[in-house]
């Protein structure tokens, strides 16, 4: 009789493991910070201990919750109006072959403008401050949102349509159990990726056009050369991204990822 | 229930059904059966109204049918229970009522306590289960079975098998059952029907099919094949229909 061969398969790291690596990593780069502001003058680059002491500061006379909120407050606006229009047309465009030929080069000129020439338009048209900041981000986002639906809704079985024609399920219903459900997961993907996108632009249309905001108080540190609260500004726009992603996105993505499990009957 | 009277259908210039006529009574069972492409589920599309006839008339007296297709077909982001309410919610229950209803129906087809599960949690027999299970809970007039165990192995196809008979054999449903196998066509259905390559259908008579049992019993120790069964195995590619 011949005997079953055995896979001996290497087991992934485990969790307690996995984070020991990534506090590893954030040592590493507090050390590569701590070095670098050693070998640069202390106006180029701030140190690690006088960051925090610059966020602490900031943090003590409320300018840093003052605009992370004006900032914070921005974006989600931006993920609203782009999320909202990408979402929709994607799902037309994903569901209709004609509307998707129509969208192609809207969207292609939405990718493949600079962000700098988006926001300089934003600044002509809605004038200095936040609104110019939302157009410009808003703007980025809705072809990422967009994108992602169309591939979402091209990747629905449609053998899972069909079966929705078959028995005759109502539009709202094919929407909210079929369509919806079906592209969550790449939406939400392509999400993780507007907050990214996101950010950056908020704070780079608060530097260039706004007098709040995350970016605007960058701008004033760097205009002054108060290099530890320019850092510390950096800190605080890296906590926004990291409370959207690890706060936000990431539960949402586990939330939705759960019938994936693996077989149990 | 169901009439077909000289109904054609054509995909560009290859022809699937051509001049195809039957008629299903009201609690009828009619067994269908082909080899592969020979348009039994352009048949059964037609019936749905999926896909309109070339030629002739579709008549089906009602608009509630269940199908149980091939694969389960099941949504997989929502549980057994929510799979088998979908239907019933199309059809204007309420959530909540729809779920008790469903739950009824998950335990007739044997899966009570499976109700949370999600399909990527299930075997392939359970998933065939709900996908019945689904296609009755809207107590349907008329129920279109589209080889539905064809994936699954003599145990499961033989435990599921007695399941509809029994479900069949107690209601008013007309059933159409579409398989690849004769047996199983003749143990469900009270006739029998055969579309060949070329599209045309023909009821098999009772003495066909009463040999066709004695040849089975006879030869209870060889092992019979589809081809054998049927005459031949599948239709070749020109013949062959995109959607069957």
């Amino acid at each position: 009789m011949i005997a079953p061969r055995l896979h001996r398969v290497r087991p992934s790291a485990k969790p307690p493991r996995r984070i020991a690596w990534a506090v590893a990593g954030v040592a590493v780069l507090l050390l590569g910070w701590q070095s670098l502001s050693w070998m640069m003058h202390r106006a180029v680059v701030a140190s690690p201990g006088e960051t925090v002491m610059a966020l602490f500061e900031i943090a003590r006379s409320g300018q840093l919750w003052i605009q992370l909120g004006i900032t914070l407050q921005r974006l989600l606006l931006s993920l609203a109006i782009g999320c909202s229009v990408g979402l929709v047309a994607g799902l037309l465009a994903g569901i209709q072959e004609r509307i998707r030929s129509l969208f192609e080069p809207l969207r292609w000129v939405a990718m493949a403008l600079p962000a700098v020439i988006i926001a300089v338009f934003g600044m002509m048209w809605f004038g200095m401050g936040g609104e110019q900041a939302v157009f410009l981000v808003a703007f980025i986002i809705t072809p990422v949102v967009y994108v992602n639906t169309v591939d979402g809704v091209r990747g629905i079985d449609p053998q899972l349509v069909e079966m929705g024609r078959t028995y005759r399920i109502p539009r709202r219903l094919f929407l909210t159990q079929i369509y919806l459900p079906g592209i969550a997961l790449p939406v939400v993907s392509g999400l993780t990726l507007a907050v990214g996108i996101g950010v950056r632009g908020i704070i780079l249309a608060e530097l260039l056009g706004s007098f709040d905001g995350v970016g605007h108080s960058f701008s004033r540190a760097w205009t002054f050369l108060k290099t530890p609260e320019l850092f510390a500004w950096v800190l605080a726009a890296l906590a926004l991204v990291g409370l959207l992603e690890f706060g936000v996105l990431k539960p949402l993505r586990r939330r939705l990822r759960r019938w994936k499990g693996g077989p149990s009957a | 229930m169901i009439h077909f009277d000289d109904v054609s259908k054509s995909f560009d210039s290859l022809s699937v059904l051509n001049d195809v006529s039957f008629a299903i009574d009201r609690g009828h069972t009619a067994g269908l059966i082909g080899p592969s492409g020979s348009g039994k589920t352009t048949l059964l599309r037609l019936i749905v109204g999926a896909l309109p006839p070339d030629t002739g008339s579709v008549i089906v007296e009602t608009e509630s049918i269940g199908y149980v297709f091939q694969e389960p077909r099941l949504l997989p982001w929502r549980t057994a229970l929510q799979n088998i309410a979908l239907p019933l919610r199309a059809r204007g229950y309420h959530r909540t009522d729809a779920l008790q209803y469903a739950a009824k129906w998950l335990s007739q087809v044997g899966l009570q306590g499976f109700e949370d599960y999600y399909p990527t949690q299930l075997s392939g027999g359970m998933l065939q289960r709900v996908s019945i299970g689904r296609a009755l809970a809207i107590s349907p007039e008329v129920l279109l079975m589209d080889e539905p165990f064809s994936s699954l192995n003599m145990e499961l196809r033989e435990s599921l098998l007695s399941l509809v008979a029994d479900i069949i054999a107690d209601g008013q449903l007309s059933t159409l059952y579409v398989t690849h196998y004769l047996p199983e066509a003749m143990r469900l259905a009270d006739s029998v029907m055969q579309l060949d390559c070329n599209g045309r259908l023909q009821t098999l008579s009772e003495e066909y099919r009463k040999k066709s049992i004695a040849a089975l019993l006879r030869s209870i120790s060889h092992e019979w094949t589809e081809a054998e069964l049927l005459g031949r195995k599948t239709c070749n590619e020109t013949e062959a229909s995109p959607s069957s």
